[in-house]
């Protein structure tokens, strides 16, 4: 994983006020964010520091939550989008998460033509997890084959949302749609099984990109949508550092529900843990104070 | 095992049956199949306020928001109402030797039609099942089968007994209660075999629909349930207490693990522990190890090494003490306590010799505790 512990908020006011996401802006605004984030000025030099002409992207979405609560389609065509602007192959992309049922019901359209831009599920037909477990630390997994097979790089494009269980779900909990057994790693606040799954070889050694949906963030009562506790913020947050970039969004959470007059993760018991763990892990930079916090509009 | 065999052992089909194969043989390939999921609403939870649930089912006491899955991956919240997602959905199925499961002392040299759904609500890492436990349901293949249709293959099949077994029944309680209830309508008989994590309340309606129940019980060891079976060990031995105060017929499999659970001094504290609280005449079996899931890194455990665990739980005062996994040793058979003669001799899953008449030795005279036929 990458060591850069910068971390980019690229905000559109009033993207969310039209029926329809204006398209460009959102592309306007991942070309603001990954161009802050790797201190170039074109998009192609961007993506070309991040990965290589030859790499086959993976962009892994959350669709757990349905159309009212999921990474949305329109950001990820558009970071797809972008990233052929950028100089990589459509036909080397691939918009992935668990089934097929999840990422229809979330509004994607599957796609899976060979000269194109590929978007299924993990149970898909030629997909699948692989036979054997991997065993790691406290994990046990089968993985996804898009991600140890089709996949050279990652991407954890995922919808930031208060989680009940975890405190925070955002990109690095997102690979948790990546095994056969999520199921198994909810105790304890999902620590250490976050930070353990990322520290794990099929993905520690493939992940290069944060990007946390932020359009409308699920502060309270999450990972379900709850509309009175769901609030449009409007943004995009960007990072090398998987756990700068989740320590960034769980601070935008604690500050949205602080104006909403409720009690912070910490005084309910339910921080997310697992970024101390990350962070002694070496996967990051867990301490906001530490970190380079960029602020952009569009 | 192909769709048409599964079909052919509910007796949806004239033709002879296909020979059986294990578990292991059962398995389809993981993500290539359509979701075949119940919706049937799950028993023995609370529902809360903003769509939130607590399942009370077993001992996790899992806390859910809306559309989430519990830790056995079978069981869903969804809109505020919790159900099962694997009611009636079979992923194995099979006649097996009653000697399998292992029950010793209950219908010996009998059929059980044993079956199971996805999931499970610990994560052993010596699973021996885990294609099929250790999954969500929508990874196995599975077969749709009513209460009705599962005792109805029962009768088909000249099987005494259903068998809840393969991964772990706690998970598919709705569906095992109704379907022993099917079963007793039709004079058969249920058996459970458990890891023993369910709370007293829901494990008090199941004793009332089941006539035995084999608990694997892990280890003697918090530690080791916490670090190997993702568990508590407490809740489990609650379960056998109340077991065997409800005087359901009860067995107790131990399957030894090199370096990790084989400690003599801890099968003492085990055996002291099962004298005083269920009894000297529960039968225990110490199973052989083979390196599985995440535990390929051990050898299987010496046959030694059983033999002196066997002598140790003889020598504590435990009648019925049983070597399994190691075909054709002596300790697979049932000896008299009290005169030493062989009264049941078994090779392998396979009943050769049966000295009891009517639940006694046939050369004391002393009863044999168990369910006979």
């Amino acid at each position: 994983m990458a060591q850069s512990s910068k971390v980019v908020i690229v905000r559109a006011k009033g993207i969310l006020s039209t029926t329809q996401i204006d398209l460009k802006r959102l592309q306007a605004m991942i070309i603001k964010g990954l161009t802050w984030l790797t201190a170039e000025s074109k998009v192609e030099r961007a993506v070309e520091k991040i990965f290589s002409p030859s790499d086959r992207v993976g962009i892994k979405i959350n669709t757990i939550g349905g159309r009212l609560l999921s990474t949305s389609p329109e950001l990820a065509l558009s970071l797809s989008t972008v990233l052929a602007q950028g100089g990589l192959l459509e036909r080397n992309m691939v918009v992935w998460d668990r089934t097929n049922r999840e990422l229809r019901a979330a509004g994607y359209s599957l796609q899976t033509s060979r000269d194109k831009l590929k978007i299924f599920g993990t149970d898909a037909a030629g997909a699948g997890y692989e036979t054997e477990p991997l065993s790691f630390r406290n994990i046990g997994s089968l993985y996804s084959t898009i991600l140890t097979n089709f996949v050279t790089a990652s991407i954890s494009l995922a919808i930031l949302k208060d989680h009940g269980l975890a405190g925070v779900t955002a990109g690095m909990k997102n690979y948790f749609g990546a095994i056969h057994n999520p199921n198994k790693y909810h105790d304890n606040h999902c620590d250490p099984f976050v930070a353990e799954l990322c520290a794990s070889p099929p993905i520690k050694d493939k992940h290069r990109l944060t990007v946390l949906d932020a359009l409308v963030v699920q502060y309270h009562k999450g990972p379900a949508y709850h509309p009175q506790w769901a609030e449009p913020f409007e943004g995009l947050i960007f990072g090398l550092d998987p756990v700068a970039t989740d320590t960034v969004g769980w601070s935008l959470i604690e500050k949205m529900r602080a104006a909403k007059g409720l009690p912070s993760l910490k005084e309910e018991g339910r921080p997310p843990f697992y970024l101390e763990t990350a962070k002694s892990l070496g996967l990051g930079e867990s301490d906001l104070s530490r970190l380079q916090i960029i602020e952009e509009q569009v | 095992m192909k769709r048409r065999h599964f079909l052919q052992l509910a007796g949806f089909s004239c033709l002879p049956l296909s020979p059986i194969k294990s578990a292991a043989g059962l398995l389809f390939p993981l993500g290539q199949n359509q979701a075949n999921l119940s919706k049937v609403e799950a028993r023995f939870y609370e529902k809360l306020p903003d769509r939130e649930i607590k399942c009370n089912l077993c001992p996790r006491f899992c806390h859910l928001g809306d559309k989430e899955r519990g830790y056995c991956g079978v069981r869903e919240n969804d809109g505020g109402i919790y159900y099962s997602l694997v009611y009636g959905k079979v992923c194995a199925l099979n006649v097996d030797p009653i000697e399998k499961k292992p029950f010793f002392h209950f219908l010996p040299g009998t059929q059980a039609l044993s079956l199971a759904t996805a999931g499970c609500n610990v994560n052993c890492k010596f699973c021996q099942n885990w294609q099929i436990s250790q999954v969500r349901p929508e990874q196995v293949e599975a077969v749709d089968l009513s209460p009705q249709a599962v005792a109805l293959a029962a009768e088909n099949n000249s099987c005494p007994s259903v068998a809840y077994t393969y991964t772990e029944p706690v998970i598919f309680f709705e569906y095992m209660v109704d379907t022993s209830i099917a079963a007793r309508k039709k004079g058969i008989r249920n058996v459970v075999v458990t890891g023993g994590h369910i709370n007293p309340e829901p494990l008090e309606a199941l004793i009332k629909v089941v006539d035995a129940i084999k608990v694997d019980l892990k280890s003697f060891s918090e530690a080791f349930y916490k670090d190997y079976v993702r568990g508590e060990l407490k809740p489990v031995l609650e379960a056998i207490k109340l077991i065997n105060q409800r005087k359901t017929w009860l067995e107790i499999v131990y399957l030894v693990i090199p370096t990790l659970n084989d400690q003599e001094s801890m099968i003492r504290q085990m055996c002291r522990w099962l004298i005083k609280e269920v009894g000297e005449d529960v039968p225990l079996h110490f199973s052989r190890f083979h390196p599985m899931y995440l535990l390929k890194n051990l050898p299987p455990t010496p046959v030694s090494t059983l033999e002196k665990l066997h002598a140790v739980a003889r020598e504590e005062g435990l009648r019925y003490v049983y070597i399994g996994n190691v075909p054709g040793h002596k300790a697979e058979s049932t000896y008299c306590p009290f005169c030493g003669q062989l009264l049941i001799e078994r090779i392998g899953y396979k009943v050769e010799r049966f000295e009891l008449r009517n639940g006694r030795c046939r050369f004391c005279q002393a009863v044999i505790p168990g369910i006979w036929v």
